[in-house]
């Protein structure tokens, strides 16, 4: 099987479930709105009758960071307040995943929120096994990376120029990156054999890990390609919103708009990446 | 009351100051109480010195002196109990001060005696002069004399000491073999008449004071070292026999001495040319401003002296640029630059020595990798170049008084930075990589950004206090540096250029090789103002409150065509609402009028002085408008206003003259409010937190 049937795989199971990532993307949405309600009604009440003259005295964005300084009372109450809605989110997010592989996964593309809703119901309590079960991989990980970031500190540490300091300082996130997309795809891995063949949390993490013990470089190649996309495509979108006039209703307007529509891609890119990894693990269980 | 400034008395006072700076700085040597003449060999291996020389401390006033006190700064770093260290303890910084077992830095008195060979060592104690008192702490050093020092008597010492590098160092330090050397020998405090000796521990939040003094110094290091000191260098003789070379550098007046040595130089020298900088033009402008001559402002030659690291070598002309810019404004604005060289060096790498400043040397600091409208290292090299003025000349004491120098040099480097540059832009990066080119941060003025984060501190203390009595760190720097400079810059806009000009050009000129105290300058404001602005002082300097004036509330109405109730034909006292102004045709039955109710607060302490107030401009929806003007001494006040058209906008001082309001978010009204461009702000923050979430649920 090629890279390009892999890909194609993956991409024609996650359109035609485009719903899927528009009703993450509304969760993420109302979570995001009831996060910053309280700044934006600061916000709004301090400044929703300011003027901004043609040339004002700061830029507008010091306007925002003076409000706040002079309501500093409000930001521990308001950290506690995004402390506990992010516990939440996290809980949401769990069941959100649920959901995800739950449809992506499932041989009927039609998908109904409804569905959704009862996949990540059903599968709640497997991904939280899921995520536990995690956990000592995490930290295996973290040693990984100490032992693997060692030169660097100390080719680093040893520096006489800046040089080193910053090439081995971006080492050692590309190997944290590196490594971190290794054991990502060994948890999406797990899931798909959880709901795919029915497996609980621990068989489906020994499947998952003697399924990457032949394929791991075939799927992390793909995985990072996918990565690669996914950046080089943020990139040149982050790019394009610096041309959006910022001072007009409309090119305000619009910028809103592209930054949704870039937010729906990134779910989008998400299922895209269980959608391959889905696609590679069928075609190469059997062998 | 203002008095228009006197403009004759000023040139005579001019032209007086500049003959005295024409004789030179050897007229006022007779006047410098501390000559030194020191040796000192750096032994790179160990990260050690060994030094000894001569050191002639003459009595300049009328007291009788029964002892000497020496600052040995280098034993902050000597263990954990000093009291720099426990001032770290207490910031939770002291992780930043501990060292491998032999990084330690330390000072060692060896032998002290005087010219007749009495040993005085014996007689030495080391004390705790600050409060709290920390007998641990070994940074002052008392030597108690055979006998009083009587007025105008000198005294010759003669000294060897050895010192260890801190490893761990503040403003000093070494890395491998690159050494940035300051406050290394034994210096004499200050003896200030009436008041005993002015000689106060290291501490953290602190940096120095001292004498003008007359210095002769010879640097032994090893000969594949490249080394930049104070003054000019006088002799270089080479040892092939040891691999050592000797430099030999002197300098007249000056109150400190530091100088650096690293095999990883790069020398570089230019010329700044006093007549080629400046334009004809630019002279005659500032001369008017100035109400001098252009002859009298006229700039002299300076040798720019640049020690880089290699790695940074290419960044050699902004360097320059940036220094010449300085020597051009603080030269034109406050004074000439007396000295014949300036050395501006880029420490070397990890000496943790970066940004500080030396008489006729500084240093700046840079990165390998530079974006273009980022004004680093600019604003480092003007800054403390500009304390070649503001400290380096005009030498305040740091430790009681610390806005004298870095408030006032802020305020300067923002000027010049402004002038010679533009706006910078914030910046942006991750991982030591620019990111500029991705997201765009706004491009800002100094004073800008300075008065945002200086509102943070405005209650916690008194610009006007000791170094080590602030709150915290973050309360020193933020109040002597920011809030200090954002209330000259309100000084500024309450005086007007011109007799500002002439304000800091006098306070330089006057204490040029002084040391004046916050009431110095108080007195040269309101001389040469003509106005009595010590309240300006005693609110914003001497005491920590908030200025914070607002627009609480702004009522519409349409104005009743009728009133109800019992009305006699009696005359009645003015009314509160002032009638519209009379139209050229009468007015029409159906024309609505408005009556407008305009609310302010004043929501902090601060107020300003007798005379002054705030104004309020109402633009209304008719191209009309209307200026207010409020003392601020209450709590609030309301004004109202009668007019057949709505209020468009309101703002309470829309000329920006008080910078040092804390929050000018809450000066203005507008009907429509900023529109797109809050809504751009709320969605910008929405998908930031979008983004976040969604990269916080891939970990989940």
């Amino acid at each position: 099987m090629s890279l390009k049937t892999h890909l194609n795989s993956g991409i024609n199971r996650s359109l035609s479930r485009l719903r899927l990532s528009v009703y993450i993307w509304l969760v993420l949405l109302f979570l995001a709105l009831v996060a910053l309600a309280p700044i934006n009604s600061l916000l709004r009440s301090n400044l929703g009758h300011f003027y901004l003259p043609e040339k004002p005295l700061m830029p507008f964005e010091f306007n925002l960071v003076e409000v706040i300084l002079a309501n500093q009372q409000i930001l521990t109450p308001y950290a506690g307040f995004l402390l506990t809605l992010m516990l939440l989110a996290c809980l949401i997010f769990i069941f959100l995943s649920a959901g995800l592989f739950g449809r992506m996964l499932s041989p009927d593309p039609v998908v109904t929120f409804r569905e959704f809703l009862a996949d990540g119901a059903r599968h709640f309590w497997k991904f939280i096994l899921s995520l536990l079960a995690f956990l000592p991989f995490l930290a295996v990980f973290l040693i990984l990376f100490q032992f693997l970031a060692a030169p660097l500190n100390w080719w680093s540490g040893r520096a006489v120029t800046e040089w080193p300091v910053i090439i081995a300082s971006n080492l050692r996130l590309l190997i944290l990156i590196l490594l971190w997309t290794a054991l990502k795809l060994l948890l999406d891995l797990a899931r798909i054999i959880m709901l795919s063949g029915s497996k609980k949390v621990i068989p489906a993490y020994v499947s998952a890990l003697l399924f990457l013990k032949h394929n791991f470089f075939g799927l992390w190649g793909l995985y990072l390609l996918l990565g690669l996309m996914v950046i080089s495509i943020s990139a040149f979108w982050l790019f394009l919103l610096r041309l959006f006039p910022a001072g007009t209703t409309p090119g305000v307007l619009a910028l809103i708009i592209a930054g949704q529509v870039y937010i729906i891609f990134r779910v989008l890119a998400r299922q895209v990446f269980i959608g391959v990894e889905y696609s590679y693990y069928l075609k190469r269980k059997g062998s | 009351m203002k008095r228009p400034y006197l403009e004759k008395t000023g040139r005579v006072f001019y032209l007086l100051l500049v003959l005295l700076l024409a004789c030179g700085l050897k007229a006022a040597s007779a006047d410098r109480p501390v000559r030194f003449d020191l040796k000192v060999e750096l032994l790179p291996e160990t990260a050690t010195l060994q030094g000894k020389g001569t050191i002639v401390w003459t009595n300049r006033t009328a007291d009788y002196i029964p002892d000497i006190q020496f600052h040995l700064y280098w034993n902050a770093f000597k263990n954990e109990l000093s009291t720099m260290a426990r001032e770290a303890r207490r910031e939770k910084m002291i992780s930043r001060y501990r060292v491998k077992k032999d990084e330690w830095g330390w000072i060692k008195l060896i032998s002290l005696s005087t010219d007749s060979g009495l040993d005085l060592l014996p007689s030495a104690s080391f004390i705790s002069p600050d409060e709290p008192h920390n007998p641990d702490d070994q940074t002052v050093l008392r030597v108690e004399l055979p006998e009083p020092l009587a007025p105008g008597q000198a005294i010759t010492l003669n000294l060897e000491f050895q010192a260890r590098v801190p490893g761990n160092g503040l403003r000093t330090g070494y890395y491998r073999d690159g050494f940035f050397i300051a406050q290394w020998f034994p210096k004499p405090g200050v003896y200030e008449e009436g008041r005993g000796w002015n000689c106060h521990e290291y501490h953290l939040n602190s940096e120095f004071y001292a004498d003008f003094a007359d210095y002769r110094v010879e640097i032994t290091v090893p000969s594949r070292m490249v080394v930049g000191a104070c003054g000019e260098e006088v002799d270089k003789r080479d040892d092939p026999a040891t691999g050592k070379t000797t430099y030999t550098y002197v300098q007249q007046n000056i109150h400190d001495f530091a100088w650096t040595a690293s095999p990883r130089f790069v020398k570089l020298e230019r010329w700044f040319k006093g007549q080629e900088e400046v334009r004809p033009e630019e002279y005659r402008q500032m001369a008017a401003l100035l109400g001098l001559e252009p002859e009298e402002i006229r700039l002299p030659d300076v040798r720019m002296i640049l020690l880089i690291e290699k790695q940074h070598q290419k960044q050699a002309e902004r360097h320059f640029r940036a220094l010449r810019a300085a020597l051009k404004y603080y030269g034109l604005w406050y004074g000439p630059y007396p000295y014949r060289t300036i050395t501006m060096v880029d420490p070397p790498f990890r000496t943790g020595s970066g940004g500080m400043e030396y008489p006729t040397l500084f240093t700046a600091g840079t990165s390998v990798i530079l974006e273009k409208d980022v004004l680093s290292p600019e604003q480092v090299i003007i800054h403390e170049f500009g304390h070649g003025y503001w400290y380096g000349l005009v030498a305040n004491n740091e430790f009681e008084e610390a806005w004298l120098d870095e408030g006032i040099n802020t305020y300067s480097t923002g000027r010049v930075s402004e002038v010679a540059y533009g706006p910078g832009r914030l910046p942006l990066r991750f991982n030591g990589l620019p990111l500029n080119w991705l997201l765009k941060t706004p491009a800002v003025y100094d004073w800008q950004l300075g008065r945002l984060v200086s509102a943070t501190v405005a209650e916690l203390d008194p610009i006007v206090t000791d170094s080590w009595k602030f709150y915290n760190s973050m309360s020193y720097s933020l109040n002597v540096y920011y809030r200090a400079a954002t209330c000259l810059h309100t000084l500024e806009r309450l005086l007007g250029e011109k007799i500002w000009a002439r304000v800091m050009r006098t306070y330089h000129m006057r204490y040029r090789f002084r040391h004046p105290k916050t009431g110095d300058f108080i007195r040269v404001v309101n001389e040469v103002s003509g106005q009595d602005l010590t309240w300006f002082f005693q609110e914003f300097f001497y005491s920590a409150n908030n200025f914070d004036y607002a627009i609480a509330s702004v009522e519409i109405g349409l104005k009743p065509e009728k009133y109800r109730g019992v009305f006699d034909s009696l005359p009645t006292a003015n009314s509160a609402w002032p009638a519209a102004p009379a139209r050229g045709k009468p007015a029409l039955k159906q024309e609505k009028i408005y009556q407008t109710t305009i609310t302010l607060r004043r929501l902090g302490q601060a107020r300003p002085g007798p005379g002054y107030s705030l104004k309020l401009r109402v633009d209304f929806e008719d191209g009309s408008s209307e200026w207010r003007e409020w003392d601020g001494q209450g709590r609030w006040a309301r004004f109202y206003f009668e007019k057949p058209a709505r209020v468009k906008t309101a703002v309470l001082d829309p000329e920006a003259i008080w910078l040092v309001d804390s929050n000018f978010s809450n000066n203005s009204y507008s009907k429509t409010g900023p529109g797109a461009r809050l809504m751009s702000a709320t969605g910008k923050l929405v998908w930031f937190l979008q983004h976040l979430l969604l990269t916080f649920s891939g970990l989940v």
